[in-house]
């Protein structure tokens, strides 16, 4: 590790064609495993008081039917809580069609300790359900609360059980893009009323992850550990800086491990050939693969080009700290034995990248009854799962399709599906398998 | 046609002053005696100092803004890389010249070159070491310019202390492999071939590992190749499985089987000495040149006669030759007519010694 905490290594196949233009590479950061070395990178670092945490809690009339789910978000919230490290500053909000604040009822937040903590507790076990759901006016109130206090971690946990009937789509994405780069927000759907894909536009708009609790006595646990996570983040807004040539464009930045999220239209210019791609907050020990697609005009046999320079930057008081940097290159040859080799790990991630859009496409394909196409796509994504050797999805697949031929993607469309067991292939489709050097 | 009578040794040092303090100093010293300054020190291809990259596109560009270049290497507009002061050199000391080049098809300049002259009591006495950096190595240019450095510095000393050519051509190569052996480690060992040739009054002294040549061309039928490579061509040719073209054209053809490195368990070097019959032109290359035309015939065909009185303009010379070729790898060529002084008014012995039959000297480091 370097002394920032941070890795940047980069995989690819540098060579290109006679005239070939298209460079891509997989970028992998990682962070020291080792908490305090990851300290000591000064002022990226950040201590309890630097870290904000707001749960957000849908109190929907639904959410009485059962009636054990209120109950349970009541109790998830409490552990949640209990989790929050002392002198990190939090808060509870309530959201149906309007959005309240539960603890401090006043709006404010409150640093946590052994009184507050209990006092949120208290506060939260008065929670009951009641009318619609607008999920922007609860994200808005979010953004508000954590806009009084100077932060640098901010995060929010988002649970729902229903559809955002109370707000147009437009509405919900015009909050999320209020709030991205300003609080990251992990987000969960209880029982299967919800919708995946108003979920994910959230996780995805405000870098955190989405997922299923199909039962709600799981919420505790989850959100517990959702907390835990939280309290282990010690570097904030970290971004990719990309650097390009001139007359280069950059095709596409995603992650693609451990979850594929495309960061292509999330870019802000950051210099005259640069632009930045957030990556959210870090804790000790993650690494995360990227894909970077560059084009670039092409030079003469035997030339070499800088296509692009990946440098992990963070903002701090003393300006823009660079906590890695990798080097994608290009060079021409005619020695086709160079410029074909694939490079393993650039096909794996591009296998795995095609694997979720065919679960999503197919998922769709059926809802809106094209039997025909959800069946290619899911027998493609069969396939792909196989190939790949990613196990859990091809298993949540089998609960969608039968499988008759793997090796073919040959499969039947299942008649009877669980709800739950398609929202969870739904939202797990992004998760991938981690292909090593 | 210029015959070798033509041969003219450029002079070593002149009586004259040193060029740092301007005291007077002798035509045989190596030092000056007043500041210490090195009178002839060798010459090396590194980046000359004070260089300066250029971007060789956006520097071409009257309208483009200058370009800076990263420390990296790179073209901070264009992202191409700039060329670094080892991609062309070339180094004249007046009894010998070399030129090194990028060709055509590599990113980077991975062989390098080191000339010197030394004046002893028997007369001038030329060095040449030219390295080639195993590609497959980590930090292959740095291996060929740090074995070439520590080579060809020991070689000065050695023979201005007046060693025999062959203890100082050991001196060299162990001096060289101690080089590569302190920026390597057996796991991770940049690496390049060796190979020195000591040219004094009356013979050659060649040594090496690899596949970098060294040959003796003449006007006359005794042209021949002074070396052997360590590759599994040359072994397939020594066991009269293939015929020389067959092999350079197989796959392996460049597959080393000796090279300096960290990684190099013995150090087992070759060594010959070649007394030449007549006036000639010794030149050591890499496989760059040698790849267009190994044989020693042709390659005389193109050096001879120029060489003989202008050693830098037909090093020049081949090297345009292999790049126009194909340029498919580093090349670098370093001449040396011979004798290195006109001979005086006796023609020289006529000791005719077949190279084939002379046994290398020693095979083992006393390392």
């Amino acid at each position: 590790m370097t002394e920032s905490g941070f890795t940047v290594d980069v995989d690819q196949n540098q060579y290109l064609p006679e005239g070939g233009r298209e460079v891509s590479a997989i970028v992998t950061v990682a962070s020291a495993a080792d908490a305090t070395g990851f300290a000591g990178s000064g002022s990226a670092g950040t201590e309890p008081e630097g870290s904000a945490e707001i749960i957000i809690i849908d109190c929907s009339g639904s959410m009485e039917y059962p009636h054990t789910k209120i109950a349970e978000a009541r109790a998830a919230t409490a552990a949640a809580v209990d989790v929050v490290r002392d002198g990190v500053l939090f808060a509870v909000i309530a959201g149906t069609n309007q959005a309240w604040p539960v603890f401090p009822a006043d709006g404010s937040m409150a640093r946590a300790d052994a009184s507050s903590r209990a006092a949120a507790k208290q506060a939260v076990a008065g929670l009951r359900a009641g009318g619609g759901t607008a999920i922007g006016q609860w994200l808005e109130l979010a953004r508000a609360t954590f806009a009084r206090y100077p932060a640098k971690l901010r995060h929010a946990i988002l649970l729902t059980d229903g559809k955002n009937q109370h707000e147009t789509p437009d509405q919900l994405a015009a909050a999320v893009h209020q709030c991205e780069g300003f609080f990251s927000c992990d987000c969960r759907g209880v029982g299967t009323d919800w919708e995946v894909g108003e979920l994910r536009t959230i996780s995805t708009g405000l870098l955190g992850s989405v997922d299923i609790v199909p039962d709600p006595s799981g919420l505790a646990a989850d959100f517990a550990a959702l907390m835990r996570s939280a309290m282990g983040k010690q570097v904030a807004d970290v971004a990719l800086r990309v650097w390009t040539p001139q007359h280069a464009t950059v095709k596409y930045v995603k992650q693609v491990a451990p979850t594929v999220d495309d960061l292509t239209g999330r870019r802000t210019t950051s210099g005259p050939q640069s632009g930045d791609y957030p990556t959210g907050a870090w804790g000790p020990g993650e690494s995360r693969d990227y894909h970077v697609g560059v084009e670039v005009s092409p030079a003469g046999i035997g030339q070499e080009m800088l296509a692009a320079r990946v440098s992990l930057v963070a903002q701090s008081p003393s300006g823009t700290d660079v906590l890695g940097q990798g080097l994608v290159r290009a060079i021409w040859t005619d020695d086709e034995a160079l410029s074909t080799k694939i490079n393993q790990r650039v096909a794996h991630y591009t296998g795995q990248a095609e694997l979720a859009a065919a679960i999503q496409d197919g998922l769709e394909a059926r809802k809106q009854g094209d039997e025909e196409t959800a069946t290619a796509k899911l027998g493609r994504a069969v396939a792909l799962a196989h190939q790949s050797g990613n196990e859990d999805t091809a298993k949540l697949l089998a609960k969608v399709v039968d499988v008759v031929d793997v090796e073919t993607g040959t499969v039947r469309l299942k008649k009877q599906v669980e709800d739950a067991d398609e929202m969870a292939l739904d939202t797990r489709s992004i998760k991938t398998v981690r292909a090593r050097k | 046609m210029t015959g070798p009578e033509g041969v003219t040794g450029g002079p070593l040092a002149l009586e004259g002053t040193c060029p740092s303090c301007g005291a007077p100093v002798g035509a045989r010293d190596s030092f000056c005696e007043s500041c210490g300054t090195e009178l002839s020190p060798p010459k090396v291809s590194t980046e000359p100092p004070g260089y300066e990259a250029q971007c060789p596109v956006c520097s071409l560009d009257p309208q483009a803004a200058p370009s800076v270049i990263t420390p990296d290497g790179y073209c901070e507009s264009c992202g191409r890389r700039a060329p670094t002061g080892r991609d062309h050199s070339e180094l004249d000391l007046g009894l010998l010249a070399g030129v090194t080049d990028r060709g055509l098809r590599h990113t980077r300049n991975e062989d390098a070159m080191g000339l010197a002259t030394v004046d002893t009591t028997g007369g001038p006495v030329a060095i040449a070491v030219v390295c080639d950096g195993v590609s497959t190595s980590p930090r292959p240019d740095e291996a060929s310019l740090a074995a070439t450095q520590a080579s060809v510095r020991a070689l000065v000393t050695a023979v201005r202390r007046g060693e025999d050519p062959v203890d100082a051509s050991l001196a060299g190569v162990q001096s060289a492999h101690r080089a590569l052996a302190m920026i390597g480690s057996p796991g991770a060992a940049p690496s390049a071939t060796y190979i020195s040739a000591v040219i004094g009054r009356d013979a050659v002294t060649v040594c090496w590992l690899g596949d970098s040549r060294a040959y003796w061309l003449s006007t006359g039928p005794d042209v021949i190749r002074l070396s052997t490579d360590d590759s599994l061509a040359e072994e397939l040719v020594a066991r009269g499985q293939m015929n020389e073209m067959q092999a350079l054209a197989s796959p392996q053809a460049h597959v080393i089987t000796r090279w300096l490195g960290a990684d190099l368990p013995e150090l087992e070097p070759h060594l010959i000495r070649f007394e030449p019959p007549r006036p000639g032109v010794v030149l050591v290359c890499s496989d760059g040149l040698w790849n267009y035309r190994p044989d020693a015939e042709s390659l005389a065909e193109l050096a001879l006669p120029a060489a003989f009185a202008d050693p830098l303009g037909t090093a020049a010379e081949l090297v345009k030759f292999a790049i126009d070729a194909g340029g498919m790898d580093n090349i670098t060529v370093v001449l040396v007519p011979f004798p290195l002084a006109p001979f005086p008014e006796e023609p020289p012995h006529p000791k005719t010694v077949p190279v084939r039959r002379l046994a290398p000297l020693s095979r083992r480091s006393s390392a």
